[in-house]
């Protein structure tokens, strides 16, 4: 790519950017959201044309009008949610674009060609199975399968880890290893910079649309300065304290959790937190720890065991009852069931909490309303123009930071964050940690469910270990490393008894 | 200037337009039409869809649909009629009327809120049980003879130049666009409406909202079941038959996404005004009844692909843009 620019209406999304992809190098674009990322996918999948510049293939100039001509041409790309059709099987999902199959589908062969291209890819999965039950990382193979079969030739894989566990992620960077050696050029766009340093052969940034740097892996690996110093090109200003949980004084018992079960769901779940306390959730996808919190919150009810609150037994049944007790629950899932998004923020701010802003006639006291969405504006930086703005219109990282607004301003004692920086950029994220840093000075208790270890790690003062509906332990800040999580987590470990008078430490 | 005309996106902008044009024809070419009398006779003619348009315009942005309004409309008016005749006072008979809807109301509630059937089924059902209860009740007789008090009331002015219905009408616009807009249970219809996955995550209860709602619906179908029958001095099992299609138009035309959590009482309002005037305005042109339908299909039509309509025209502007601009840098 060329020179490439696009503006939409007021803002520069993409300015003079050049890039050259090479076959069999795998290159990794980093930025923060809003840096032209996506953008740039849109215009090489022929989503959106560039206000000028231009697009070699080998050499040549292309104009990609639309996806089916970026199909064409041998350019696929892969998303974070992967989009595959659950009720067809894994076949036929892989060959969903093939046009000259004909009135008559010749099953065999298409489920032993499948097969075929599982194989080049060292995936097994039963090719018969609906795409219905396969997990995240089994459907982005399947994805990353489909574009082979067009015989990619530039495959842009949008954030493809951020929901995959790190097993699932060391799969995937297997598959991206065998699609370098075919040849294929990789634009990997990623925000852990982990797996950026591990997969990438080539690093560009890109901030507020412009590029700012491009280095090959030799430049910078094992230089921890480097990799400074690519961080601080993505955000522009120096990075403090990349994670920043402080050392605050355990307060009181706040819950006690005994034996908690689901039905089919989970089991043998046992803790203690106290007021001003990180708990973190660590764990592979699948290690249930969303419906823990779930059942916490009332939204999926636990079936057996025993939930103290300040001491008393109590049944937690509904959202409702758990926000009387002091309980709040910021899901992972913000699209679906976090934000109304087509809303406004101040909207979306005050909706647990509606009824503190009711007059005596049941009126909303928009006054009072847009107080409190200012007031959360400039606690938690929520870059926007106006608290009436759209939530949907915000970035993946301010959206996240309305969500913990509505949450806050319930006044919890108890807050349950379910993944939340899943998503959001580098700036967003530091901002995040610092802000539960805070809330846990302040006396709240705070679980931290998150599939992202060194965040669990730096976060939290005691982490809970799942895997598979069941606890495999409870470690304290000194005992968590990545090793012991780690291990706990893909069950090396069984639960003993030590660990349930760990839970009560 | 972009922003001078940027109502003109809203759907709501386009009705207003349209309003302004079709009153203006009428005025010009009608003598007589911009008189009290005659809008209170255009208003009169539709009255009770009207009403139950207002509560509609609740249930669809609540995400839902009630296609039994008009057989409730018909349940409401046969249980009086039924009752008058086999000697109950009139009075009580019209309340035993409304007590009949608040009943299907609270039936389509359980299978809705407590159940959680889906509503389009439930009140599918509905519609066909409701109307099947009306005919058993007055089998295929015409009962009237009510008691002249009764029919003044559906016929004659009450307050001013104004009946009761559209004295009804008006109180219930108020008090709807207060609930709707301006208070706190609104909020909630509109946040179930977009989601209510995200309103039960938020500790809002989703399930009673849409049990009220249902309830309300029905009462409000029963009362204009009833102000029908006052009209019409008699009913038959077939009364309003066939309402709920009118009612569910004038809310989509005006504004209202039929998924739920969006539209306003003010496009239902305007679009009732539309309806009204732009029948009566084909009506002194002298076309007939199915060109006026057929006109007003065209614009429901267009009213959901209006939102559609105006980003894929910019859309493709923008792709044209964009092609000759590199025309012209490569040429």
């Amino acid at each position: 790519m060329q020179h490439v620019s696009k503006r939409f209406d007021a803002t520069q999304a993409l300015e003079d950017v050049s890039l050259t992809l090479y076959p069999g190098e795998v290159h990794a674009l980093i930025g923060e959201n809003g840096a032209g990322k996506s953008t740039l996918i849109k215009i090489m999948t022929g989503v959106h044309q560039p206000d000028s510049g231009t697009i070699l293939l080998e050499g040549a100039p292309v104009h990609i009008r639309n996806s089916q001509e970026a199909q064409t041409l041998g350019i696929a790309a892969i998303y974070q949610e992967p989009m595959v059709f659950p009720d067809l099987n894994v076949a036929e999902n892989i060959f969903i674009s093939h046009r000259n199959r004909g009135a008559v589908v010749n099953w065999g062969r298409l489920h032993r060609d499948a097969e075929a291209v599982l194989r080049q890819l060292d995936v097994h999965l039963d090719v018969r199975m609906p795409a219905r039950g396969l997990t995240l990382a089994a459907q982005q193979a399947v994805e990353i399968a489909k574009a082979i079969s067009l015989n990619v030739r530039v495959l842009i894989m949008d954030e493809p880890t951020a929901s995959l566990s790190a097993h699932e992620v060391d799969q995937l960077f297997r598959i991206i290893e065998s699609l370098r050696n075919q040849g294929v050029a990789i634009l990997f766009i990623g925000h852990r910079m982990e797996e950026v340093f591990r997969i990438a052969d080539r690093i560009t940034v890109l901030r507020d649309g412009k590029l700012i740097s491009s280095r090959t892996r030799v430049e910078i690996a094992d230089l921890p300065a480097q990799r400074e110093q690519v961080i601080r090109e993505m955000v522009g200003r120096e990075v403090g304290d990349f994670f920043a949980k402080t050392e605050a004084p355990r307060g009181n018992l706040l819950m006690s959790v005994r034996d908690l079960g689901k039905t089919g769901v989970f089991s043998g779940v046992n803790f203690d937190i106290y007021e001003g306390e990180v708990l973190g959730f660590a764990g592979l996808i699948g290690a249930r720890r969303t419906d823990v919190g779930l059942a916490l919150f009332g939204i999926e009810p636990a079936d057996s065991g025993a939930i103290l609150f300040d001491g008393k037994p109590v049944e937690i049944k509904t959202p409702r009852h758990a926000m009387q007790l002091g309980i709040a629950y910021v899901t992972e899932d913000r699209r679906g069931l976090g934000l109304t998004l087509p809303m406004s923020i101040a909207t979306n701010i005050t909706l647990p909490t509606l009824r503190r802003y009711l007059n005596a006639l049941g009126l909303i006291r928009r006054g009072a309303e847009d107080r409190t969405a200012e007031e959360y504006r400039k606690r938690l930086m929520i870059r926007t123009p106006s608290v009436h703005l759209e939530v949907g219109k915000l970035s993946g990282g301010n959206q996240q930071k309305v969500m913990l607004s509505k949450w806050l301003n319930a006044r919890p004692r108890l807050l349950i964050l379910d993944e939340p920086t899943r998503g959001i950029d580098v700036r967003a994220k530091a901002e995040v940690h610092h802000i539960i840093s805070d809330l846990a000075a302040q006396g709240l208790g705070i679980i931290l469910i998150s599939s992202d270890l060194p965040e669990v790690l730096a976060m939290s003062d005691r982490v809970l270990v799942m895997r598979e509906g069941r606890q495999m332990g409870v470690f304290t800040r000194n005992e968590a490393t990545q090793e012991t999580v780690m291990t706990a987590a893909m069950g090396q470990h069984e639960p003993t008894i030590t660990d349930t008078e760990a839970a009560r430490l | 200037m972009q922003s001078r005309f940027s109502f003109l996106r809203r759907w709501e902008g386009l009705l207003l337009i349209l309003l302004v044009f079709v009153v203006v024809y009428n005025a010009l070419s009608t003598p007589g039409y911009l008189t009290t009398a005659n809008w209170i006779n255009l208003f009169q003619l539709s009255i009770e869809k009207i009403i139950v348009a207002l509560i509609m315009t609740f249930i669809i942005i609540n995400a839902e649909i009630d296609l039994s309004v008009a057989s409730v409309m018909g349940l409401s008016a046969c249980t009086m009629g039924f009752l008058y005749m086999g000697g109950m006072p009139m009075e009580w008979a019209a309340l035993m009327g409304l007590l009949a809807g608040v009943a299907a109301g609270l039936f389509n509630s359980f299978w809705i809120g407590v159940v959680g059937l889906p509503s389009l089924v439930v009140t599918l059902s509905g519609l066909i049980g409701y109307r099947g209860l009306a005919y058993l009740l007055v089998e295929d007789r015409s009962i009237g003879n009510f008691p002249a008090w009764f029919n003044r009331l559906g016929q004659q002015p009450l307050i001013g130049p104004f009946p009761l219905a559209m004295i009804v009408f008006f109180v219930l616009l108020v008090f709807a666009i207060i609930i709707l807009q301006y208070s706190g249970f609104g909020r909630y219809v509109y946040v179930i409406g977009n989601s209510k996955d995200v309103a039960r995550y938020a500790g809002v209860r989703v399930q009673r909202t849409k049990m009220i709602l249902f309830v309300a619906s029905s009462t409000v179908a029963a009362l204009a079941g009833l102000l029908y029958a006052a009209r019409l001095g008699a009913v038959r099992g077939d009364i309003a038959t066939g309402f709920e299609l009118d009612i569910i138009t004038m809310v989509l035309l005006g504004g209202v996404s039929i998924f739920g959590g969006s539209g306003s009482l003010w496009g239902v309002l305007l679009s009732v005004l539309i309806i009204l005037n732009l029948r009566n305005g084909m009506g002194l042109a002298n076309l007939s009844g199915h060109v006026q339908t057929g006109v007003i299909g065209v614009l429901l039509i267009l009213s959901v692909l209006a939102p559609n309509l105006a980003s894929s025209v910019r859309a493709s502007w923008n792709r044209h843009r964009a092609r000759t601009l590199e025309a012209g840098k490569t040429g």
